[in-house]
């Protein structure tokens, strides 16, 4: 490897783990403080809708169909592996239909 | 540990298929196949070892590249704080390695299982935790040693495998009517945001800093608290 792909490794690594490090800091610090607790237990249902809601952002319309099947598929069975399956047929099904 | 470590398959395999791809990407760009299973294993940031190399591929410095990289790792700020109360009875070297392994699907299924399930802790995030950094780094040396020989993964609608997969954890973490306006304001700012072209980790740490100060009101305003 380069000396460059070296440093790449390891600054990439480096910065990586720092963030993380900085999480795990900051969230110790958030349960020691009873009142921002709360913060703790509503963070990861909104960074999980944040998720999806980026990787939605600039699809086309059928992702989005696609998206609505999984929100109903997921309702009503309350599964991960379920809903990640018939996503995924939901979203071949309606490409190989040439939506 | 052995309950994480078998629920986190099927997330494990899509995952190694996009491991794949960017094992392809990371040797067509001349890293050897050692070099880009040592950086899996040190950075395991999936996303962000993408946008690295290809900025790095596409003559940026070394600098812009893991800025670049960094960037899209920011929502692991929140992703890791979240985990306190999981982390909170294992021990500090523990959580140092526990924080490492930590990705996005074995964190959100941790959070899911354990909305149903107090049980479910800190072992259950390291056993699926070891899962999904074994799967990436094996994956991605694979794709590296092997190349080309698997089609546009995207094409076959993989990546929204993983969308569907988000929308179930974000269905179980669902407490009440309480947080649906905070749901819904986070994925409206995130997707303005987003449209209008900021990256995606500043987006999803916007529109869920958003979704907090919405859950928090209302959580004021029922009196839980002061």
């Amino acid at each position: 490897m380069t000396p460059n792909q070296w440093m790449l490794i390891l600054f990439l690594g480096l910065a990586a783990y720092g963030i993380r490090l900085f999480g795990l800091l900051g969230g110790q610090a958030i349960r020691n403080n009873a009142r921002l607790r709360p913060v703790l237990e509503d963070l990861p249902g909104c960074l999980v809708v944040g998720l999806i809601a980026a990787s939605l952002a600039n699809q086309p319309v059928t992702t989005w169909i696609a998206a609505a099947i999984a929100v109903l598929v997921a309702i009503w069975s309350n599964n991960v592996v379920v809903t990640m399956m018939i996503g995924f047929m939901a979203i071949l099904g309606l490409r190989y239909l040439g939506f | 540990m052995k309950h994480g470590f078998i629920s986190i398959l099927p997330l494990a395999a899509g995952a190694a298929l996009y491991g794949f791809a960017f094992g392809v990407l990371a040797a067509q760009v001349g890293f050897p196949w050692w070099g880009v299973a040592l950086m899996s294993a040190f950075v395991h940031a999936g996303s962000s070892q993408i946008v690295a190399v290809e900025q790095f591929a596409a003559g940026e410095f070394v600098a812009g590249a893991v800025i670049a990289g960094a960037a899209l790792n920011l929502r692991y700020l929140g992703i890791i704080a979240s985990l306190a109360d999981v982390l909170k009875d294992i021990p500090f070297r523990l959580r140092l390695i526990a924080i490492h392994i930590t990705g996005d699907e074995n964190w959100a299924l941790t959070m899911a299982k354990r909305v149903n399930d107090p049980n479910i802790g800190a072992w259950f995030l390291i056993g699926s935790g070891i899962t999904m950094i074994s799967v990436w780094v094996v994956s991605t040396t694979a794709g590296a040693l092997i190349g080309k020989a698997i089609p546009n993964l995207e094409e076959f609608g993989l990546g929204f495998a993983f969308t569907a997969a988000f929308i179930a954890m974000a269905r179980a973490m669902f407490v009440g009517r309480r947080n649906v306006v905070a749901c819904l304001m986070t994925f409206g700012v995130t997707v303005i945001l987003t449209r209008f072209g900021v990256s995606g980790a500043y987006a999803i740490l916007g529109g869920s800093l958003i979704g907090l100060a919405i859950s928090t009101a209302a959580r004021a305003r029922a009196g839980d608290i002061q």
